[in-house]
């Protein structure tokens, strides 16, 4: 079946679409306060003209693309900001300004290549033994998940458990507008038309990441030039044979802490690296572990290996039970959804030829990633001049572009502006966004499992525990949430660590 | 990373009223969920069972914002690469982005995508301070025809290429 997959994903226009792909995902990746999420978000209208194969093969350059892109921004630039790539810059940006910025870039890249690729082979004998098994699983069971997924997603991850919890309310009640799925009613429409058909999951990305992410930035806009670290040339910055050997033990051991992470609904990427990079400090003996705070190499390699091994992980749940577990999850989602693709349990039965090729483009595109990340750093340093004006006046002709092409309305971009205006709200008081995006998405599956189960039992709310899977369930979130509590601690102690240091040299 | 400094005495009146959004909307939903018609067939907890646990939870959760602000705990502003933490909110800049957010939706049908793509580009540049403004008119001019001709003519995306770029068969799709 991977064969197939491959046959349809060599093919030369599919090759160069793959290409584009990854090249315009890290191009957007690239730039300062873009996430991944809100690089598939910006790019979905792109592929709108595309056969869904060729569209696929796009999203799993994106995909890939916007992930690596965050780690360059966040070795090179002075100001680091994202969250999953947060942990890469705490190491990558000192051994940036030590001059060692293209070792960095290196051991980031080829990391995420190896770690990307072996992630792709776990998915690829694990996706479809994990469909195989949802086959049989019941609403009851997928309810239990999906509670999982909520309260991870929105009670775990973010500074405010209570803010967190509100995002996540609020996208379950965007997601309630319009026709409800089990009766055809009509639920808060107000008779107005344009409310029918729904919010777009798309009108709600955009203006949450996108809109709202510009206008916050531009509420407090940082003038003047734009530092970026100078990337040193010649054959001392590339990786020294040193370099190698301290590198490729933490690829491995990011790669084995991300996959498995990026599996479990428990917040993918961003759990990974700060795991990796914990582990990484810990292992490491002699003058190397004096070495982290002030550039560490292993810091840089293990986090961006976890990175993109999560990346790889949350792809399980996604395409076997159509369950989203990040922000970029449900973008894909959404855009799998454009092209009339459900994933699920049947996915793998129904639709197995373009799933295939999906997996063996995620091959294509992470070799392509290495192939240019390299030669291209200088095309991403000029990515990152560009001066702010213009970038933030670009994203907001973009997004609109976006918001017009769902349904080519006007009124279209309204909803988006209106959505922008709470994102920017919501960031300017820490109420963390991707929470609305994911329950948005999975409030109205949510709700069709919950009724069906509850209509199975005629109504016994016990029956939601009938399941043995579903006690297992409920009681490794609870582990979870103990682990987390534990895991939080630590963060706490570890992000107080580095700014001692720094006070004491 | 964040290094606690001392919280300036920063008056969360704004982020009361922002959590008082959430509770608002859970009620204004709760009301709004009595009037969701149940079909006789239903047998299950009917249409109107999430609403209300939904609203209900943005009420709870809004309230107890509300509460932990007034006890001292504010929200932590998100941060970001190009963000001055220490700047003052612009409020004039934010109120110039949505306005050209707005001429846009009001341009787009009568004077085409171009068009309207172009003045919300040289406004938000403008509203950023970019110097100097003729270069960034120059930019978003050009940006918007590479935009229509990529999208409109070559992805097929139907973009409106408004009255001036009618004829000009390669912006259609």
């Amino acid at each position: 079946m991977l064969l197939e997959g491959f046959s349809t994903a060599l093919q030369p226009v599919y090759l160069l679409y793959a290409l584009g792909g990854v090249f315009v995902g890290t191009a957007v990746g690239v730039l300062p306060g873009i996430g991944p999420a809100m690089t598939v978000a910006l790019l979905m209208p792109i592929t709108y003209a595309l056969d869904p194969a060729a569209a696929l093969i796009v999203f799993a350059g994106i995909y890939y693309g916007g992930m690596y892109g965050g780690s360059t921004t966040s070795i090179l630039l002075n100001t680091p900001g994202e969250s999953s790539s947060i942990v890469t810059a705490l190491e990558g940006n000192k051994m940036a300004k030590a001059g060692r910025g293209a070792a960095a870039l290196a051991t980031a890249a080829i990391g995420s290549f190896v770690a990307g690729t072996i992630a792709t082979v776990l998915l690829s004998f694990l996706a479809p033994v994990v469909a195989e098994l949802a086959v049989g699983l019941g609403p009851v069971d997928y309810v239990a998940l999906m509670v999982v997924a909520f309260l991870t997603v929105g009670a775990l991850l973010g500074a405010s458990v209570l803010r967190g919890l509100a995002s996540l309310a609020l996208g379950l009640f965007i997601g309630m507008i319009g026709i409800d799925d089990s009766t055809a009613q009509q639920r808060f429409t107000f008779d107005n038309p344009t409310l029918v058909d729904g919010i777009d999951m798309v009108l709600v990305a955009v203006g949450l990441f996108a809109l709202g992410e510009a206008l916050y930035v531009a509420s407090k806009l940082r003038h003047g030039p734009v530092e970026v670290i100078p990337v040193s040339k010649g054959k001392n910055a590339w990786l020294s044979k040193e370099d190698w050997k301290r590198s490729w033990k933490p690829w491995l051991r990011g790669t084995f802490i991300g996959f498995p992470i990026g599996t479990v609904p428990a917040g993918g990427a961003d759990v990974s690296t700060f795991l990796s990079y914990a582990a990484e400090r810990k292992l490491a003996k002699g003058s190397n572990k004096a070495q982290f705070g002030k550039g560490a190499i292993e810091g840089v390699a293990g986090p961006e290996a976890a990175n993109n091994a999560a990346a790889a992980g949350v792809l399980v749940p996604l395409l076997t039970l159509g369950i989203p577990t990040t922000a970029t999850a449900a973008m894909m989602l959404t855009a799998f959804q454009r092209y009339q693709i459900q994933p699920g349990p049947l996915l793998f039965e129904n639709q197995g030829a373009l799933v295939w090729t999906l997996i063996a483009s995620l091959y294509v595109g992470n070799l392509m990633l290495l192939v240019l990340n390299l030669p291209l750093v200088g095309l991403w340093v000029k990515i990152l001049q560009i001066p702010r004006p213009y970038l933030y006046a670009g994203i907001l002709v973009f997004a609109a572009l976006g918001a017009f092409s769902v349904n080519f309305a006007a009124v279209d971009v309204g909803i988006l502006l209106v959505v922008g205006i709470l994102g920017y709200f919501m960031r300017r008081y820490g109420y963390p966004v991707a929470p609305m995006v994911v329950a948005m998405i999975l409030g109205p599956m949510f709700e069709v499992q919950l009724r069906r189960s509850l209509q199975l039992s005629q109504n016994d709310p016990v029956a939601l525990f009938s399941s043995p899977f579903a006690v297992i369930v409920y009681v490794s979130m609870a582990l979870i949430f103990v682990g987390s509590w534990w895991l939080r601690r630590r963060q706490a102690s570890l992000e107080a660590a580095p700014v001692k240091e720094e006070l004491s040299v | 990373m964040s290094v606690q400094v001392s919280t300036p005495a920063r008056r969360p009146t704004g982020e009361i009223l922002f959590a008082l959004v959430f509770v608002s909307v859970g009620v204004a939903g709760l009301l709004a969920a009595g009037s969701i018609p149940i079909p006789p067939s239903e047998t299950g907890i009917g249409p109107r069972a999430f609403p209300y646990i939904v609203c209900s939870m943005l009420v709870i959760v809004g309230a107890g914002i509300v509460a932990q602000v007034f006890r001292g705990k504010v929200g932590q502003a998100e941060e970001s690469e190009d963000l001055d933490a220490t700047a003052k909110t612009d409020w004039m800049a934010l109120a110039k982005l949505v306005g050209f957010v707005v001429l846009h939706i009001f341009l787009i049908e009568p004077a085409g995508w171009p068009v309207a793509a172009a003045v919300l580009f040289s406004g938000a540049a403008w509203s950023l301070e970019a110097k100097p403004l003729w270069k960034a008119v120059i930019i978003s001019v050009v940006l918007a025809l590479v935009l229509q001709y990529v999208f409109g003519g070559l992805l097929g995306v139907s973009l409106p290429p408004g009255p001036l770029l009618e004829g000009v068969p390669f912006f259609n799709g």
